[in-house]
Parts: C-alpha cells; structure tokens; sequence
C-alpha cells in the first residue's frame, strides 16, 4: 500500500495500452508551497478510479493537471500521457479532447444563454456544426436523460439537471477518459442515486475524485488517496476502503456499506 | 431597483414571434420620428400614440408592468422637465418632452416585452457588434441571477448577525456584501475561463 | 442619469454617440491589445456584478434608499477600458432589456457615465493617488472615494450641458440643478465606492486594478482618452461655462435661446448651496462646487483615515 515504483508496465489491466499515465508529476503553487510530490498512477481504458484525500490534498489541482489546464509551463519531460501519447504544449488540444473535465461547480462550466449552446461549446471548438452538430447535442441530452431540454435556460434548471448538462456537454467532445471532480456534492439522495447509474452506463476510463464514500463503493474498482500531495496509498477499493486506519489516517473514514462486510468478501 | 427576471414575457403572442431585426428597426425609426417631432404639443403627436396603443392589446403587456416600469422613467423625466418649468416661455418644450419621452419609453416596453434580450443579441451580433462586447453581455445575462443569489445569500447571512439597524453599520456591512460579491466574481471568472479552456478554447 | 429619449435634440444625440463611439473604439483597441485572454471572462462577470451591485439598497435619511451607479468603482477596479466597456454593456442590457435610458440618447448615457464618470473618475482617482504619495490603502481608499463624489458631478455637468445644447432646459437652469442635485448624490457614491474598494482592498488587494502599480495600457491610450473627455466637455460645456454673468449673457444672446432673464432665488433647489450675494446662478453653482471640491476632498481623506489605520509595525516574536 505504499506508492507503487515509477517503472510501469506497458499494459493496462485488461491488456489493452493505458487510458491515462501520470509519472513523477511535481507542482508548486506560485507561492512556493508544494502542490503535488512526485505523483504516479496510471488508469486503465475500462477502469474506474476514485480520487480520495482530505481538503487540501491537492485532488482538484491533479485533475487541472491531467488535460494540460496546469502548468502554466510545461517541463521539457511531459508528465503525463494520454493513450500513451505526452502531453505536450503541442498536442493540447488533443489532450484536451480526449479527457474530459467535469467541474465541481455546475455554474462554472454553464456559460451559454441555453443548454443547446452549452452542449454544442465544445464540439463547436473542434469544428462540428449543422445538422451533425444538433444530432450530437440531442444524443448526448438523451445520455444524460434530459431529451428535450435544449431550449432550456441555465438558472432555471435544478442543482442536479446544471451537472448533467455539464456532463452532456463533456460528453459531446467525445473523451476517452472522464475526470469528474466531486460529482455528487450538493445533490439530494435521488439525484445521486441518478447520477450513479448516469455514471455506470457510460464507457471508458473514468477518475472520480470524491468525497463521497459509498459512490466509490458502488463505482471504483480501484481508489488512490492523496494526502497533502503525495500519493500515500494505491489499491483495490474494498481492500483499501476497508483498511480502517489508513483510512482514518488520512482524514477519510471507512463506509458504512463496508462496515459489516469482510474485504474479500462478496465483491459488489 | 430591476429585478433579476430578465425574461419577463410568458406568453408568446404574433408580435412575440416577429423577427426581433425588424421589431428592433421599427422602434428605432419610431422613437427617432417622434423624438424630431416638433417641439411643441402638436396633433402630430397623436399618430404615434394611436400606433402604440393600438400594438399594445396585441402583445398583452399587463398594465401594471408597464405602468410601473414608466413611474420609474417618469422620475428622471418629471425632474427635467421640471426645470423647465421654470420659465414661463419654455413651457411647451416641457408638455413636449414629457409626452414624447413617454411615448419613446412605451415604445421601448413593447420592445423589451416580445423580444428577449437573447434575439437582441443575435441582432446585435448580425450588425457586427465587436465579439468583446458580444461575448461580454451573453456573459453577463447569464450570470446576473447567479451573482444577485449570492449576493442575496450573504445578505441574509450578515443580517442573520446583525441586531441594531444603524445606518454606518448597514453602509460597511453593505460595502462588504459587494466587495466580496466581486472577489467571488472575479475567482468564478479564473474558473469560467479553465472550463472554457477545459472544452478546446483558446 | 439615464437620459430619455425626447430629451435631446437630433444634432446633441448624433454628437455625443459619435463621442461615445471613439470612446469605447479606444477601449476596445486597449483591451485587444494589453488584456490577457485568461481575463475575458472577467468583463463578463464584472458587468454582471456592476448590475447586481445597483440591486442592493443603501439606506438614506428618511426611510428612502439609493443605490451604486458603479462607475468609477468599475474603473478603480478593472482600470479604464474595461470599465468603459463594462459600463456600455450594462447601459446596453438596462436599455434593451428594461427600458431604462432612450435608445436615442443611449450614446449621451455611455459618454455620461462610461467615458466621462468612469474613465474620467479613473484619471481623477490616479491623480488624486498621486497627490498622496502613494498607493498605499489609505491613498486608495481616499482617492477612490473623491473620486466616486467627483465624477458623479462632472457627469451631471456633462449631461446639463447637452441639455443646454439641445435647448431642452437652458444651461442656467440646468447646470445648477444637476450640479448641485449629484453634488448631494455624489456623497453617498464616493463613500460607497470608498467603501467596497477598502473591502476588497482587505481581503485581494491583487484585484485592485487601481492599486497595482502598473503601466498595462498604454500612454497613447490614456491619451487619447484624456482628449476625448476633454474634447467632450469643451463641446457640451465650454459654450456656457463663462464666469463672467455679462459674458454669459453675450453668449446666450448669440446662441438664440428663447428664455431670457434668470431668477436667481427660484432656481436652485437647495437655496443653501448657493451664495447670496453673487447674482447669477450659474456662477453660484461654479463656486458651491470649488467649495463643495474641498470639502468632498476633505471629507474623503478624513474617511479614509478612520477607516485605514496606520501600519502598525509588526510585533516582535
């Protein structure tokens, strides 16, 4: 449970090339404080892998990490790779493309006057438009449930429609991985209920940094946790999510659904 | 002051449905007629009257809105007007502007009232507005119910501790509602332009 | 200060747009040129906090409230172009969107309090900065507060003068009742404008475009703006700001106004502004606002000092 050599396998876990490698990544704030220390991990093209870390850790500046949002300046050795490709100055956008950014705060990433026009921003910035365009809108309205909801206007919607119009319009980049950061903050038990099963039903690789517990449960197979930059522990969810005193350690806590349950017991 | 219902039309009518460039240059043409009309009180004045009223029924503005949107122009237009008062002579000028700038500010609810702003900006940017200005006011319509929430919200949180309601203290705990309503803006923007940049904008 | 429309006559309306439109072309080459795109968004959100902002009700003697124009707290905080821009696009929504402000007189409403209240109150707000010394909190304070009551008054005075050149209200009637109406109105601008920037001051004061010492936009920018403000109230001022009562009468007299003979007792609204034994009101007004101009700048400085107290030198450990 210590953090994992930075010598990886070429593979992932089902034999096929890695979604998403990240080596020895280093970042200090502006200020000088030490962001991230020499953070490994890599994330498989099928794989669904929970982020935790008490507030602080460095969890959401990782993820401004992982489609080039940070650094402000690129080190001449490319931290990161995408489908095995690095993550240069020069293959941004196709970073960018690739993997997808959900932000904490739906009004954040909700600009557009309605959802047609925020949904349709980031296929527009690649050069879709017309009749494919509206198509690829209405498709992805209809993966997050909210057919119809084109002429919609923003503040009028609720709390959990805002976030899955912020995945719709993720999703119509077509990304190969997700990276949601704290999807389930702020919704009600239906609406995370909801967004769960949003969750399971779509492909490819996803990073879900969370708080919450149980989603990382019903989700992840395998869980990283953070502390104050540093990659402190890296493994299969229940078995680490049981570990009560790693968890505890590192400000987390075990779930209640693994309360009563032995780690390698009936695996959900 | 406004309230933050930007779109105040529910019920959309035939003058509703109207191609918002031409509701756009009627007004203009309108309002710049009467506003050359002469400057005395004159029949003439009539014509537009009778246009206006007659447009009214067909876009079922309610009275009440538009009666209390011109109470709130009539304070500016009263006050100048007053002064002309002043001298005999310039009368007329003052029965003259008072009508004319209230046909104009008529003319203008029936505006605002079947066009939303978001057909104006389509307009706006068909005749080549500067994409700055563009980008700014859709920004800006977008996020006037977000910012007066918070602002709303941490109105109530600073009265919630606040038990005497002298005026110095209402000014400073008023002054600190809005400085950090603009730091709040100002972080949301650093995130806004990440999530942008997060879709493929440059 | 919304103008109607009816209010101004063809040639006043066409001059003062052209004027708003070189103002805000200035301000969008600037912009173009010195600001980071990482701050678009920014202008955005600041127009939609300048409208929300003018939601919120300051209490006033008596039961009634008035709230913030914003303009020169726009500017102290974004610096000069983009609060010329911001300011438009707000005067832009609250005419479209609400009907406030004539659609004729919407380029008299921008150079109002775009150009003259907010860009100008950012040239008074740096030299009164400079005045002091310093762009120290309490200079900032101080001078954002000045300049908040001084550009609401010179804002007025620009709007009374394309009143006048529209022949709507002579310019004896209008200049005192604007100037001496905002001089009122323009307290409680500056000490709110004071106010909010000391808050942010306080908490970011790397968000104060105004207390960065910085040279972003460029000389021929501040420049030309200078000419434009100042070009403008020669155009809508200078006509009939002559100190001399009998110069003024020459002037009227060769400009054809109709109205003749002024009443000093009945034109200013608040008989206490004015000096009685001066005759006309127009130069009652001039010196009830060099009075009022010290008094503001006094008033302000004593403001910022109790609000700001001196650096304390740091305890030892």
């Amino acid at each position: 449970m210590s953090v994992e050599g930075a010598v990886r396998s070429a593979k992932g876990p089902d034999g096929q090339g890695w979604a998403l490698e990240v080596c020895d990544l280093t970042y200090r704030y502006p200020g000088g404080r030490l962001a991230l220390d020499r953070v490994s991990f890599s994330v498989g093209a099928e794989e669904c892998v929970g982020l935790l870390g008490p507030n602080g850790a460095g969890k959401s500046t990782l993820l401004l990490h992982l489609n080039g949002l940070l650094p402000e300046h690129f080190p001449k050795e490319p931290n990161i790779r995408v489908a095995g490709d690095p993550l240069t100055p020069k293959t941004l956008d196709a970073a960018r493309q690739r993997v997808g950014l959900l932000f904490q705060d739906p009004d954040d990433q909700l600009i557009s006057a309605t959802v047609f026009e925020d949904v349709a921003f980031g296929p527009r910035q690649f050069g879709v438009e017309g009749g494919i365009l509206r198509s690829l809108v209405s498709h992805c309205l209809g993966q997050v449930g909210l057919a119809g909801f084109e002429e919609r206007e923003p503040h009028r919607l609720s709390h959990g429609e805002k976030r899955r119009v912020c995945l719709a319009g993720v999703l119509a980049c077509k990304p190969s991985v997700l990276v949601l950061d704290e999807p389930t903050s702020d919704l009600d038990p239906r609406g995370r209920r909801e967004f769960k099963t949003l969750l399971q039903s779509l492909p490819g690789a996803k990073i879900i940094a969370t708080h919450d517990l149980e989603l990382v449960v019903d989700l992840c197979s395998r869980v990283l946790i953070l502390d104050e930059g540093k990659l402190v522990a890296e493994g299969a969810a229940t078995t680490l999510l049981s570990n009560e005193e790693l968890m505890l350690a590192h400000g987390l806590e075990k779930p209640h659904s693994l309360l009563h349950r032995h780690p390698h017991g009936r695996e959900t | 002051m406004h309230t933050p219902e930007l779109n105040p039309c529910p019920r959309p009518t035939a003058l509703h449905r109207a191609s918002p460039r031409l509701k756009l240059a009627v007004a203009f043409v309108f309002i710049g007629i009467t506003v050359l009309m002469p400057r005395r009180p004159d029949p003439a004045y009539l014509a537009p009257a009778a246009v206006l009223l007659l447009l009214w029924p067909l876009c079922r503005m309610p009275l009440a809105y538009a009666l209390r949107r011109l109470l709130m122009a009539e304070l500016f237009i009263l006050g100048v007007a007053l002064l002309s008062l002043l001298t005999p002579a310039a009368r007329p000028i003052f029965l003259s502007a008072l009508i004319k700038s209230n046909l104009c500010v008529l003319t203008m609810l029936l505006l605002t009232w079947t066009t939303p702003f978001q057909e104006i900006l389509q307009v706006l940017r068909r005749l080549r507005l500067p994409s700055v200005m563009l980008a700014t006011l859709a920004l800006m319509t977008r996020y006037v119910p977000v910012l007066a929430e918070e602002s709303r919200r941490m109105q109530r949180a600073r009265a919630s501790r606040t038990f005497s309601p002298r005026r110095r203290l209402a000014w400073s705990t008023l002054a600190g509602v809005i400085g950090q309503l603009f730091i709040r803006s100002a972080d949301r923007a650093e995130r806004i332009y990440l999530a942008m940049c997060a879709r493929g904008w440059k | 200060m919304h103008l109607p429309d009816g209010f101004l006559d063809a040639k006043t309306a066409l001059l003062s747009t052209g004027a708003a439109a070189a103002g805000v072309g200035i301000a969008l080459r600037q912009v173009r040129s010195s600001l980071p795109p990482r701050r678009l968004p920014m202008l955005g959100l600041a127009a939609a906090f300048v409208f929300a902002a003018q939601m919120l009700n300051f209490p006033v003697a008596g039961g009634t409230s008035g709230h913030l124009v914003g303009g020169v707290l726009t500017a102290v905080l974004l610096g000069p172009s983009a609060a010329v821009l911001v300011i438009t696009c707000v005067l832009i929504v609250q005419c479209l969107m609400f009907a406030d402000g004539g659609l004729t007189t919407l380029g008299a409403n921008v150079f109002n309090m775009a150009i003259v209240s907010g860009c100008g109150g950012y040239f008074v707000f740096r030299f009164t900065q400079w005045l002091m010394r310093g762009q120290g909190t309490r200079a900032t304070v101080f001078a954002a507060a000045f300049a908040g009551w001084f550009s609401t008054v010179l804002a007025s005075i620009s709007c009374a003068g394309q009143l006048a050149l529209s022949k709507t209200v002579p310019w004896s009637i209008a200049f005192p009742a604007m100037a001496n109406v905002h001089m009122l109105i323009g307290v409680g601008e500056g000490l709110a404008t004071g106010l909010i920037v000391l808050a942010v001051l306080r908490s970011r004061p790397q968000l104060v475009a105004g207390a960065v010492p910085q040279a972003q936009e460029s000389g021929l920018g501040f420049v030309s703006y200078g000419l434009l403000v100042s070009v403008g109230l020669v155009v809508f001022v200078a006509p009939f700001a002559c100190p001399w009562p009998d110069g003024l009468e020459a002037v009227t007299k060769s400009l054809g106004f109709s109205e003749r003979t002024v009443h000093p007792l009945l034109n200013a609204p608040l008989p206490d502004y004015r000096l009685p034994f001066i005759g006309s009101a127009t130069v009652a007004t001039v010196v009830a606002g060099l009075i009022g101009t010290v008094l503001a700048f006094v008033a302000a400085y004593v403001l910022a000092r109790a609000l700001v107290p001196a650096l304390k030198t740091p305890k030892p450990k």
